[in-house]
C-alpha cells in the first residue's frame, strides 16, 4: 500500500498544475452537495415548523373536514370535495356524548383597513369555544361572547401584529373599529403573540356574523370539537362519524384526531421532500460525470507518469488506487465545500424560515460525495492501471 | 544473475506480427558491465525492458537468480522490480511535478516490505554522491540535461538494486555531459559492484563496456554491423 500521504501530495500536486480545472470539476459535486442539503434542510425546517403549529393547538382536540381527506384518496380530492358543513352539523355533533367544546371554523382571507392603510388577513368565523380549542389567550381585552354571537354583533377580537399594524399598540386597538369587506367592526381584544402568521394577523369574528355578508352561504371549512379527558378522545370520534354518516356519505368527511393529522401532514410533506431531494441528486450524478470526464482526461496527460511509477515498481493497484484516491479527494472536497455553502445558506434562511441542518445531512453529503468519486473515478483510474508500462514511459 | 533462455517479444502491428526480440539467449553476471548495442528498431530496448521485467517474453524464460520469473504476476513481477531493478532512461523521465529529492525517493513509496535503510537518508546520500544535493528542492524543469540524468540514476540506485539498466543514458546531452555520465555509470560498476546493462547505437559508448551484446532485427549477432 502506498503511504497516504504521499497520495494526498501527489493528488494535491496535480490539483495545483491545474487549478482552474480542478475547480470547476469539484464546483459540480459542491452545486449537488448544496442543492441536496439545502432541501434536506428545508424539509426538517418545514416538518419542525408544523409540529410547533399543532403542538399550539389545545389538546384533546378532533377536527372534522370535509372529504375523504388526508387518508384515503389523496390530499387534494380531500380538500376539494366532500360535505359542506352548516349549522345542523354544529347542533348534531354537541349532542354527541363527552363533547365540551365545540366551533365551528369558517376561514378567509381578506383585507382589514383603517385610516387609509390595508392589511391581508386571515378572517376566521368562530365560536367562544374556539379560543379554548385553539389555545387563543387574549393579551387585553376580552373574547366576544355567546350572546354576541346570537346576536350577531359586529365584534372581533384581533391578532397581535395585526393590532400594531392598525392601531400601532394592542392596547390601543381596544374599542376601535375596523373596515372588512364594508362592514365595521368593533375590537374587543388582542390575542397574544404566537408566531404563527394566521393567528398573529387573524381576525375572530362570532361565526353568525359573518353569515350576513362575509358568508352567505353559513357553511364553514372545518367544525373542531374538544372534550376534557384524554380517553374520551376516541369515543368522540366515533359518536361524531355516526351523526355525520346520517347526513353524509363516508366519502365526504373526515374525522381525525390532531395527531393523526400531524403525521399525515409529515407524511406529505416527506414524500414532496423526497422527490425534491431525488431531483437534485440528478446535479451529483451530473458532477460525477464531470469528475470521470477529468479523470480520463488527466489519465492521458499523465500516461508517462504511470509508466516511470511502474518502473520503479508500482503494481497496477498502487496505480488504480492513486488515480481513484485523487478523485475521491476531489469529489470530496466539492462536497465539503458544498456544504460549507448550505451551512451559510441555512443560517441565513432561517431568519425567514426554521429551516434546520442535522447531523444525518451533514454525514450524508460526505459519504455521498466521496461515493461519487469513487464510482466515478473507478473507469479512468482502471485505465490508467492497465496502460501497459512500456507504452506508457514512451507516450509523448 | 539473470538469464534469458529462447526469449520471444512479438508485437501486433495492425495485422501483421512484429518480433521486436526473436528467440534470444544470453546471461549477463552479477558485477558485469554489459552494452547492448543496436541501430534504431533493432529490438534492443525491448530486450532491455525484458531483462528489468517491465515486459514479459511471449515465449521463453527469464530466469533471475536461479528462478524462472518469466510468469510471474503483476504485483510479485512490480515487486522484483522495485527491489532489483534501477532504470536509467534517455529522456531522464523524472516527474515534473515532484522535486528533486522527491523524484528520488519515489521507488520507496512502492516498497512492500519494511526497508532496512532509512530513506531519507540514502536519498540525501545520492544526492550529495551525484553532486546534486543543491538542487534537492528544485523541480526537474528549473535544472540541466546532465543534472536531471543525474537525479535519474540517484533515483535508480534508491533501492541498492542488483541490476541498473540504463537505455542511452547520454542520448539527450551534449558530450562532454554524456561522458560525465558514462564515468559515473563506469564507476558505479567498478567501485561499488553495481552490474550496468547500457543500451546504445553508438559504438564509442558500447566500446567503454566490458562486453558487447549486439542485436539486428531482434536477434543476437556475433558482431555489429
Amino acid at each position: 500500500m502506498i503511504p497516504y500521504i504521499h497520495l494526498g501530495k501527489s493528488a494535491f500536486a496535480d490539483f495545483r498544475r491545474n487549478k482552474t480545472r480542478s475547480l470547476l470539476t469539484a464546483l459540480g459535486i459542491t452545486i449537488g452537495v448544496f442543492s441536496v442539503v439545502v432541501l434536506i434542510s428545508l424539509g426538517l425546517g418545514l416538518k419542525n415548523y408544523i409540529q410547533q403549529q399543532f403542538e399550539s393547538l389545545g389538546a384533546n382536540l378532533i377536527i372534522v373536514l370535509p372529504g375523504s381527506g388526508f387518508g384515503g384518496q389523496g390530499f387534494g380530492q380531500g380538500l376539494i370535495g366532500g360535505a359542506k358543513f352548516d349549522e345542523k352539523d354544529v347542533v348534531d355533533l354537541k349532542r354527541v356524548p363527552n363533547v365540551d367544546f365545540i366551533t365551528p371554523a369558517f376561514m378567509k382571507s381578506t383585507f382589514a383597513e383603517e385610516g387609509g392603510e390595508k392589511f391581508a388577513v386571515t378572517l376566521l368565523g368562530i365560536d367562544t369555544d374556539a379560543f379554548k380549542l385553539m389555545n387563543l389567550e387574549l393579551l387585553t381585552g376580552k373574547e366576544f361572547s355567546r350572546s354576541d354571537n346570537e346576536a350577531r354583533a359586529k365584534n372581533v377580537v384581533i391578532g397581535y401584529s395585526l393590532s400594531e399594524n392598525l392601531f400601532e399598540a394592542p392596547q390601543r386597538a381596544l374599542g376601535k373599529s375596523v373596515a372588512i369587506e364594508g362592514g365595521r367592526y368593533k375590537v374587543t381584544g388582542v390575542v397574544k403573540k404566537k408566531g404563527d402568521n394566521e393567528v398573529d394577523n387573524g381576525v375572530f369574528v362570532p361565526y353568525k356574523t359573518t353569515f350576513s355578508s362575509l358568508n352567505p352561504d353559513k357553511t364553514f371549512f372545518a367544525i373542531h370539537l374538544g372534550t376534557e379527558e384524554k380517553e374520551n378522545v376516541e369515543g368522540v370520534k366515533k359518536g361524531a362519524e355516526e351523526v355525520l354518516l346520517r347526513r353524509y356519505d363516508e366519502d365526504d368527511f373526515t374525522v381525525s384526531e390532531q395527531s393523526e393529522l400531524l403525521g399525515t401532514f409529515n407524511q406529505i410533506f416527506s414524500v414532496i421532500n423526497i422527490v425534491l431531494v431525488a431531483i437534485a441528486s440528478i446535479s451529483l450524478i451530473v458532477g460525477g460525470i464531470g469528475i470521470m470526464n477529468i479523470m480520463y482526461a488527466t489519465v492521458t496527460e499523465r500516461t508517462k507518469e504511470v509508466g516511470i511509477r511502474r518502473a520503479v515498481g508500482a503494481t497496477q493497484d498502487d496505480i488504480l488506487v492513486q488515480f481513484l484516491s485523487e478523485a475521491v479527494i476531489l469529489s470530496s472536497l466539492g462536497g465539503v465545500l458544498g456544504l460549507i455553502l448550505a451551512g451559510l445558506v441555512v443560517l441565513i434562511i432561517r431568519f425567514f424560515f426554521p429551516a434546520s441542518m442535522n447531523i444525518l445531512s451533514v454525514v450524508a453529503a460526505i459519504t455521498i460525495s466521496s461515493a461519487i468519486g469513487i464510482f466515478f473515478g473507478v473507469f479512468p483510474a482502471r485505465r490508467a492501471a492497465k496502460l501497459p508500462p512500456i507504452e506508457a514511459i514512451r507516450y509523448e | 544473475m539473470i538469464k534469458l533462455q529462447n526469449v520471444k517479444k512479438t508485437y501486433l502491428l495492425g495485422d501483421e506480427e512484429v518480433h521486436a526480440v526473436d528467440n534470444v539467449s544470453l546471461e549477463i553476471k552479477a558485477k558485469e558491465y554489459v552494452s547492448i548495442l543496436g541501430s534504431s528498431g533493432s529490438g534492443k530496448s525491448t530486450l532491455m525492458y525484458l531483462i528489468g521485467l517491465l515486459e514479459q517474453p511471449s515465449s521463453g524464460k527469464i530466469i533471475l537468480d536461479g528462478k524462472d520469473v518469466s510468469a510471474l504476476s503483476d504485483s510479485q513481477l512490480s515487486k522484483i522490480r522495485n527491489l532489483n531493478v534501477g532504470f536509467v532512461f534517455q529522456s531522464f523521465n523524472l516527474i515534473n511535478k515532484f522535486t528533486v529529492f522527491e523524484n528520488v525517493i519515489l521507488p520507496v513509496k512502492y516498497a512492500k516490505e519494511k526497508l532496512d535503510f532509512d530513506p531519507e537518508a540514502r536519498a540525501e546520500e545520492l544526492l550529495k554522491k551525484f553532486g546534486i544535493e543543491g538542487r534537492r528542492n528544485f523541480f526537474p524543469n528549473k535544472i540541466s540535461g546532465g543534472q536531471q540524468q543525474r537525479v535519474a540514476i540517484a533515483r535508480a540506485l534508491m533501492m541498492s538494486p542488483k541490476i541498473l539498466l540504463a537505455d542511452e543514458p547520454t542520448g539527450n546531452l551534449d558530450s562532454k555531459t554524456g561522458v560525465d555520465i558514462l564515468n559515473i555509470l563506469e564507476s558505479l560498476n567498478k567501485d561499488f559492484g553495481v552490474t550496468v546493462v547500457l543500451v546504445t547505437h553508438e559504438h564509442d559508448v558500447a566500446k567503454r563496456t566490458k562486453r558487447q551484446i549486439y542485436i539486428k532485427d531482434g536477434k543476437l549477432v556475433g558482431k555489429y554491423l
